[in-house]
């Protein structure tokens, strides 16, 4: 089954131009890498499925329904779930309530049963924390529970951004260059974690992401981007010997 | 009698300041208009009392009443915009109610203001009321709501990815608070027993977004304190009453540069928070 | 109306119109770098206003020398107030809700200074012009207008030419788009945040010593502000020529609102279609908007 159809997409932003034409198809359970050089139109790519911004052209299906004009919180509510390049952790919260925030829309108590503190409420919120528990144990981050995130190192932070994703149960998981800033062990747990998600969850990924050797280990079919245009698409080994990538790498001086 | 008193008019004034920390405080949306809903809160109820004849409780509804219309039909333009047009434009309307009250002297007196109203409100009612739209605030901040409010505040972007319905979080929010600003003013109409158009301009709605986060904009209690500490001031101090709020804008700037949190951070005080707190544990 | 009353008002209301297009400008400039709105600049006007009319009733009754001077003095207050209250934030990464308290609150304070200290009395600027008004044919022009319309747009072009040619110019609109770029330029900064708050603290004098001297000066004509950002929001919020426009509008729509209404309704009316024009139209005229970035 196709999770994700992307129809003929365009963005620009005020003449510059981010994206054109670009059709992609993802496959229900696996993982797929869309890489470039900076400022090919990697993370317009994700802005674009989950409603960021609206696009120019095209049409977006997930799961065979059309949501181009979904706002963002619909299409999260529909299970497309992501992570931010640059981290967006909530400053002001701690890590459990961060956990708790990505699936708030679940929740069945209306507003007025939670200010006059009913039942339900009450019994909805226990769950909610059993299960931000129950994600934090499963990758291991059940020690920082009572944190401010802002007071985490770097890589625990993308973790928790990770295991915010898995809150909403989502079918969809947009992971926006994940290894960033990572060190190579981190790298290499980062791409056990990933495959294990994965599997245990039979979850659909896109990852957008620079570094290499994990983008050419755990997926199986790869998007290249330049300027905007889609110039390659094929498995990893494809990948590694397509000229014209090559060219837009070396190109880009990388 | 004079402790009452004070006493009095600085539970009114926390009243309004309880509003607009919801707003401001937790969801960080800022409005220099809160003022205009004092005003609507309190004429509204004055002129139903007074003109219509209505009983005083649903005098004190329609108050409320209006003052969820009026932020609703406010939000509507404003709140899927930049955070900056929804604090111009209640700019805005804070002028707009005052010029409409001096207008509409027919029905509120114009610049002459309403007296006459009975003393309906005493301290007993105020701090009833006190005691109850703080539980609700509590309750509200500690479950998904305010939760919703402050990843709103942090992050409006990644709160939407998130599932939350940004526009209707925020509209919520200014509703529930003008709601309560304007429930504030109805009581003011009937406590102090005299209102005029200009008793609420901007720099009351700016005084009460500046207490708010000198109190801390994670903390109720907090912001209960400093309110109660800026208000009962003037009222101890007389021969420095004046410079009030220039005290006030200084230590305001001294505690934003020094202690972003607020002075007092994220401390509550109540019982159930505490309770809570080691259940978590 | 008849239609030399018009005209007058016509006239009338593009002089003020001019005072307000000077405020938009001055406010959207800091918008522009800090992304805040800086209710700080009412402040600056007001601070103005009272130093204008000390140094022209009681130093040195001249008009050009007193203005510039008053420029000068609220272009330093400006650099000032950036300096004490906004930089330090800055330098720490504040969000910019701190940002927004510290300029309201620095706009209370000047008020509530002013305020205490001299708030019971009006303070009239000397009369500069000993005629008030020219006439032509029908028309009767208030000299006063004339001069505020031509010292407002006279402004507007060196601060227009400014921000085109010379580099700190360039430097300040490059930073409204990214804050970063001065430092590719090789511009530090804080100097170019500084220069932007020294032209926006001039037009504030220029505004404060216009407006002390139409009308008179009170505590409250830091408010005065509203019509600037009355004018930002038409115009657009972050386009300057959008908010000289937009300011011209307002001064216009105002006059002739308060001939053919009446003084009283006209408020209702113009923030009345403020709130309507942003349900239809929330990027202004000049059709700017944000981009959002992930």
């Amino acid at each position: 089954m196709d999770v994700l159809r992307i129809e003929g997409v365009s963005k620009n932003f005020g003449g510059v131009t981010a994206l054109v034409d670009f059709f992609m198809v993802q496959h229900e359970n696996e993982i797929t890498g869309i890489i470039g050089p900076n400022g090919a139109g990697k993370t317009t790519v994700f802005n674009l499925i989950n409603g960021v911004y609206p696009l120019d052209n095209g049409r977006i299906f997930f799961i065979n329904q059309d949501i181009t004009e979904s706002p963002a919180h619909k299409r999260a509510e529909m299970g497309i779930s992501r992570t931010f390049q640059n981290i967006r952790l909530f400053k002001n919260l701690n890590v459990l309530d961060n956990m708790k925030v990505a699936c708030g829309w679940k929740v069945r108590y209306s507003l007025w049963e939670e200010m006059i503190r009913l039942p339900r409420p009450q019994r909805e919120e226990k769950e909610i924390d059993e299960k931000a528990r129950y994600f934090l144990e499963y990758l291991n981050l059940t020690q920082y529970a009572n944190q401010r995130p802002d007071n985490l190192p770097y890589g625990i932070q993308r973790r928790l951004e990770l295991a915010r994703t898995l809150m909403a149960e989502p079918k969809l998981l947009l992971l926006d260059e994940p290894a960033a800033g990572l060190n190579p062990k981190e790298v290499v747990s980062l791409m056990e974690m990933i495959k294990k998600l994965q599997q245990d969850y039979n979850l659909t990924i896109i990852i957008v992401e620079h570094h290499m050797e994990l983008i050419m280990k755990i997926c199986s079919l790869i998007h290249v981007l330049d300027f905007g245009k889609k110039i390659a698409v094929g498995k990893p080994e494809e990948i590694k010997r397509n000229e014209s990538v090559l060219q837009a790498y070396l190109g880009d001086g990388a | 009698m004079f402790y009452l008193k004070v006493l009095e008019i600085t539970s009114l004034y926390t009243i309004l300041v309880l509003g607009v920390y919801l707003m401001t405080g937790l969801t960080g949306l800022f409005s220099l208009g809160q003022g205009g809903f004092v005003s609507i809160g309190a004429y509204t109820a004055a002129i139903a009392f007074m003109k219509l004849n209505l009983p005083f409780p649903v005098a004190l509804m329609m108050a409320v009443v209006m003052g969820a219309v009026l932020g609703f039909l406010i939000g509507i333009p404003t709140l899927r915009l930049r955070r900056d047009y929804f604090l111009l434009v209640t700019f805005c309307l804070g002028e707009m109610v005052r010029a409409a009250l001096l207008y509409l002297a027919q029905l509120t007196g114009g610049a002459l203001g309403m007296a006459g109203m009975p003393r309906k409100v005493g301290l007993p009612l105020i701090l009833i009321s006190i005691v109850f739209i703080t539980f609700i605030l509590y309750s509200l901040k500690r479950s998904r709501f305010g939760r919703d409010c402050i990843a709103v505040r942090d992050d409006e972007l990644a709160a939407s990815m998130m599932g939350i319905n940004v526009f209707a979080h925020k509209m919520k929010v200014f509703i529930i608070s003008s709601a309560i600003t304007a429930y504030g003013g109805a009581l003011y109409a009937f406590n102090i027993l005299f209102i005029e158009p200009n008793l609420f301009n901007w720099l009351e709605s700016g005084r009460l977004i500046i207490i708010t986060f000198v109190g801390g904009l994670n903390s109720i209690a907090g912001v209960i304190i400093t309110s109660a500490i800026y208000y009962s001031f003037g009222e101890f101090f007389r021969f420095i009453d004046v410079w009030r709020d220039v005290l006030l804008a200084l230590v305001v700037i001294l505690v934003v540069i020094f202690r972003p949190g607020g002075l007092f951070q994220g401390l509550e005080l109540l019982p159930q928070k505490l309770l809570s707190r080691t259940e978590r544990k | 109306m008849k239609i030399n009353l018009i005209l007058q008002q016509l006239l009338n209301g593009i002089s003020l119109g001019g005072v307000y297009a000077l405020m938009a400008v001055g406010f959207g400039l800091i918008f522009n770098v800090l992304k805040f709105s800086n209710f700080s600049h009412g402040g600056v006007v007001a601070i103005c206003a009272y130093f204008g009319y000390f140094i022209s009733q009681h130093v040195y009754p001249n008009f050009i020398v007193t203005l510039i001077l008053t420029a000068i003095v609220g272009g330093f207050i400006g650099v000032i107030i950036e300096k004490l209250i906004f930089r330090p934030i800055r330098l720490k990464g504040a969000p910019l809700t701190l940002f927004l308290v510290n300029s309201i609150t620095a706009a209370m304070l000047v008020q509530q200074f002013f305020a205490v200290m001299w708030g019971d009395n009006y303070y009239p600027y000397p009369e500069f012009i000993k005629e008030t008004a020219i006439h032509i044919g029908e028309f009767t022009v208030s000299k006063i207008y004339l001069l505020m319309l031509s010292i407002s747009a006279f402004v507007l072009l060196i601060l227009s030419y400014i921000l085109r040619k010379t580099k700190i110019g360039i430097a300040i609109r490059a930073a409204s788009s990214d804050i970063r770029t001065p430092s590719l330029m090789g511009i530090n900064i804080d100097f170019v945040i500084s220069t932007a708050f020294f032209f926006a603290g001039i037009l504030g004098g220029v505004t404060g010593y216009l407006l002390g001297m139409a009308f008179t000066v009170d505590p409250f004509i830091g408010s005065m502000i509203l019509k600037g950002i009355i004018a930002a929001i038409i115009g657009g919020m972050g386009s300057l020529g959008g908010g000289v426009v937009a300011g011209l509008l307002l001064g216009v729509a105002e006059s002739l609102l308060i001939a053919e209404i009446g003084a009283s309704l006209t408020p209702i009316v113009i923030y009345a279609s403020i709130i309507l024009l942003l349900l239809i139209r929330p990027e202004g005229i000049s059709g700017k908007g944000y981009i959002v970035k992930a």
